[in-house]
């Protein structure tokens, strides 16, 4: 790049290029909300199955799951940070966030089980799942996630007028609704920007 | 009136540096390379007179056993640019 003195247009043409240069550079987020979302949804569609068509006890271990998240999660987000040589705000904004959250379900889990409210928890992760989705709609300018994050509201509410073992149905629509469609949507949009 | 613009600013190199870091948290010294497709010599010069103007701050670590230089805006960057930007748009008549 010259060091020539260059006029206040081009200043402006200069600043806007490079701004939408690091539009570029955005991290793929559509990874990590496609991994939990099938592992939540087949865990959600397989507790079904276990406790309500074969009537096993221990259906929740189905839960276990969850471990090949996180280990994901954290094999990636490694993998990641090694790759990106430009931190932006929205990628820092999304790991809070979904740590946030991670902490919280977390925390959720333990009010449930000290409550001992047992078999009512669903509606609440329902809702859990909607904030995370509508919030990170906003960070990644993503309507489909906004969407889904309502949807998965709308789902949370009506959850609640139907018994345990169809609340897990509902959740597993919540995911499809709130992460999987949109995590390909979103795919497809980086894919499309990238090219 | 018509404002002087920031000399420090008003310079191809330093203003692309300045206008990729105002929109991300940090970035790596090859990563400004890349995207200004600047010689790393001018770079690192330009760099040390944003960083004596206080305009960004510049930080040397180890990643991997490689070194690597981080840059950042600060929040006087931040103004300085803000400013800037003001004054352009006023010389070119594009404020309402």
């Amino acid at each position: 790049m010259a060091e020539e003195k260059f006029s206040p247009e081009q200043s402006l043409q200069l600043i806007q290029s490079m701004i939408s240069r690091t539009k570029q550079n955005m991290s793929d987020n559509s990874i990590y909300f496609l991994i939990w979302g099938w592992l939540t949804f087949i865990a959600f569609i397989g507790q079904f199955m276990l406790k309500h068509v074969l009537q096993y006890e221990k259906h929740y271990m189905v839960w276990l799951v969850v471990i090949i998240g996180i280990i994901f999660s954290i094999y990636q987000g490694k993998k990641d940070e090694k790759k990106v040589r430009a931190k932006s705000w929205v990628d820092e904004n999304m790991s809070h966030l979904w740590l946030g959250m991670g902490i919280s379900f977390f925390v959720l889990s333990m009010i449930i089980t000290r409550m001992g409210w047992g078999t009512e928890m669903y509606p609440f992760f329902i809702m859990m799942y909607g904030l995370g989705t509508f919030v990170s709609g906003n960070f990644l300018q993503f309507r489909p996630l906004i969407t889904g994050g309502i949807i998965a509201w709308v789902l949370a509410i009506g959850s609640t007028w139907v018994s345990y073992d169809y609340q897990m149905l509902l959740a597993a629509a919540a995911i499809l609704f709130s992460y999987i469609i949109p995590a390909y949507m979103l795919r497809r949009r980086d894919k499309i920007n990238n090219q | 009136m018509f404002k002087d613009l920031d000399p420090i600013l008003h310079s191809q190199l330093r203003l692309a540096v300045i206008s990729l870091l105002i929109s991300v948290k940090e970035a790596e010294f090859t990563f400004l390379r890349e995207k200004t497709n600047a010689t790393a010599g001018n770079l690192s010069v330009q760099i040390q007179k944003l960083k004596e103007a206080g305009y960004i701050d510049v930080v040397k670590q180890f990643k991997d056993n490689y070194p690597q230089t981080i840059c950042k805006i600060t929040p006087l960057g931040i103004t300085a640019f803000e400013e800037y930007v003001k004054n352009l748009q006023s010389y070119l008549g594009t404020n309402t």
